[in-house]
């Protein structure tokens, strides 16, 4: 009686357990699949199999320029959060202060503040200073700080693993501290340095909730751009731009799989 | 996470690491946060005092905002609810599986989570739509005769935000599952335990901590998500975060815009403080 429930139990578990892994994956390989259609309009399977949307969206204008908008913002904003993220990791790894809980409060605060609320309230502040037309600096400003949260949790769980002894060892040893940074601890922190660049590169240029408040006319990504034409374009051109949206993101998954291991997503 | 060991700066401030870090935060988070407070609080008469409150408290007195807070905790309880009951069972199967397949079935749960959310939303309007697979499904099992709404509607959103939520309730329950020790387990079953009470007398009670701290993430997001409902609700099912965008960018109406972002901003630190909360006393009573 006992092995009945165990196994039906465990069969139970499994059956369930595989219907809501194909729910996870069912939007994108639906996505992926009827990008490949061949009529003009979209349905799941589809009738035939063509490439003419990916020709299409080769050819479209809105796609290229919000592409590279969607990579300048990414590149700049990734740099900078790396940047803020090595000196907020070093500031809470090595040095205790009065009121260092509160500096952790602050850079990990776009975390707690919706997104919704980061995006309005710059765009509040940039139509006070009137640089709201200013769509691509604005846009870098947000996605900088919505992503500093991601590398400042990186690089500071791989400064934890790494030995303040050494440091001080190579400084006893006439390093200045500049070069004991940069010869000691800077290639320990590496991995944490490029799974958090990773992570935030892949935030912002798939981020839709900032910027929809903050894209200016001229400068939309192309997320948002995408937004509109799923609600407007009747035709299959946006499946084959989301295609790509996921091979982008699949290739960034996977250099993280193999470089420093799915553990950084799993360590929320 | 733990940090290191803090030594050498005895106390210190730390100022020129320190500074341009604070500097920015202080620009770009704080003064635009306090900005909305003030702009959220501002009086609506003429003769008002600053801190006016009807505004903030006025969003729930309109029709609109009382539905729209009502739909957003509705919609909210809803996936909390799905999410908790369907990432146990693949929680529980990824736990059990070799290390093989428990890497694969990992890049499953996480992969998705990284996807832009326009695109997700796409996949839904092609699935869920009338032609779709899952209306086409329904009909061929017999459950409905013609093609029912599931897009444009709450339908649309609570299924999107299942699928946005669903691995953070599966992280969660995973990281304390593959802590238990399989040895309680047997104990238990040579000590004649049937299956099902090992499951709710030890399995439950010992991933307790992960319930509780993935039902909160999931339901705290699923308040303040924004994109997917905003893509998958349609226009006439406005939540508390898609009608912040709407009085921003269709009614103009920036006063209260603002009065929603506050009530927001109060949410996301009242589920952090409860979170934190829950969690220290979790790690006590359960180690």
């Amino acid at each position: 009686m006992a092995d009945f429930f165990l196994r039906s139990g465990r069969g139970l578990v499994t059956v369930m357990a595989l219907f809501w892994l194909v729910f996870l994956v069912a939007p994108i390989v639906v996505t992926l699949a009827s990008s490949f259609t061949s009529s003009t309009y979209l349905t799941f399977p589809p009738p035939g199999w063509s490439v003419r949307w990916y020709l299409s969206a080769f050819e479209s204008e809105w796609v290229w320029s919000t592409f590279w908008n969607s990579v300048v913002i990414a590149v700049v904003s990734t740099t900078i959060a790396v940047a803020l993220g090595i000196a907020a990791a070093r500031v809470l790894a090595r040095h205790r202060f009065y009121g260092r809980g509160a500096f952790e409060y602050a850079v990990l605060s776009p975390l707690i503040i919706p997104g919704v609320v980061v995006g309005f309230a710059l765009l509040n502040v940039s139509v006070l200073i009137e640089t709201q037309d200013a769509g691509l600096l604005n846009l870098i400003i947000g996605h900088t700080m919505v992503t500093t949260p991601f590398t400042l949790r990186s690089v500071w769980s791989s400064m934890a693993g790494s030995d303040i002894s050494l440091e001080e060892a190579a400084q006893s040893l006439g390093a200045t501290r500049w070069s004991a940074f940069w010869l000691i601890v800077f290639p320990l922190i590496v991995p944490g340095i490029v799974a958090g660049a990773i992570i935030a590169f892949t935030f912002s240029f798939n981020d839709v909730t900032i910027s929809a408040f903050l894209s200016a006319r001229e400068a939309r990504t192309l997320p948002v751009e995408l937004m509109s034409h799923i609600e407007y374009l009747p035709d299959p051109t946006p499946a084959a731009v989301s295609s790509l949206m996921i091979v982008i993101t699949l290739a960034f998954f996977l250099l993280v799989e193999r470089t420093v291991g799915l553990g950084v997503f799993a360590d929320r | 996470m733990t940090a290191g060991r803090a030594r050498g700066s005895g106390g210190r401030f730390p100022a020129s690491l320190a500074t341009p870090v604070l500097l920015a935060f202080a620009v770009f988070i704080v003064a635009p946060c306090i900005m909305l407070l003030v702009k959220g609080l501002e009086p609506t008469a003429e003769t008002g005092e600053w801190p006016d409150f009807t505004n903030v408290l006025g969003v729930f007195d309109s029709k609109v905002g009382q539905q729209a807070l009502n739909r957003t905790i509705r919609i909210s309880l809803i996936v909390t609810v799905i999410c908790l009951l369907a990432g146990y069972p693949v929680a529980l199967f990824i736990a059990r599986c070799g290390p093989r397949w428990r890497g694969l079935l990992l890049a499953v749960v996480i992969f998705p989570f990284l996807i832009s959310a326009v695109v997700r939303a796409f996949g839904w309007t092609v699935l869920l739509g009338d032609s779709g697979l899952a209306n086409k499904g329904l009909i061929a099992l017999g459950l409905i005769d013609r093609p029912i709404t599931l897009v444009q509607n709450e339908i649309g959103i609570i299924v999107g935000e299942t699928h946005l939520l669903m691995p953070y309730m599966i992280l969660s329950l995973l990281a304390v599952l593959q802590r238990i020790d399989p040895n309680l387990k047997h104990a238990a079953e040579s000590l004649g335990a049937s299956p099902v009470s090992v499951f709710w007398r030890i399995v439950i009670p010992l991933t307790l901590p992960g319930l509780l701290t993935g039902t909160l993430l999931v339901f705290s997001l699923a308040m303040t998500a924004f994109a997917t409902p905003f893509l998958l609700g349609g226009g006439r099912t406005p939540i508390l975060t898609t009608l912040l965008y709407d009085y921003a960018f269709t009614l103009f109406d920036w006063r209260l815009a603002a009065s929603i972002g506050i009530v927001l901003l109060i949410l996301g630190i009242l589920f952090v403080t409860v979170h934190r909360f829950v969690s220290s006393r979790g790690m006590r009573s359960y180690g």
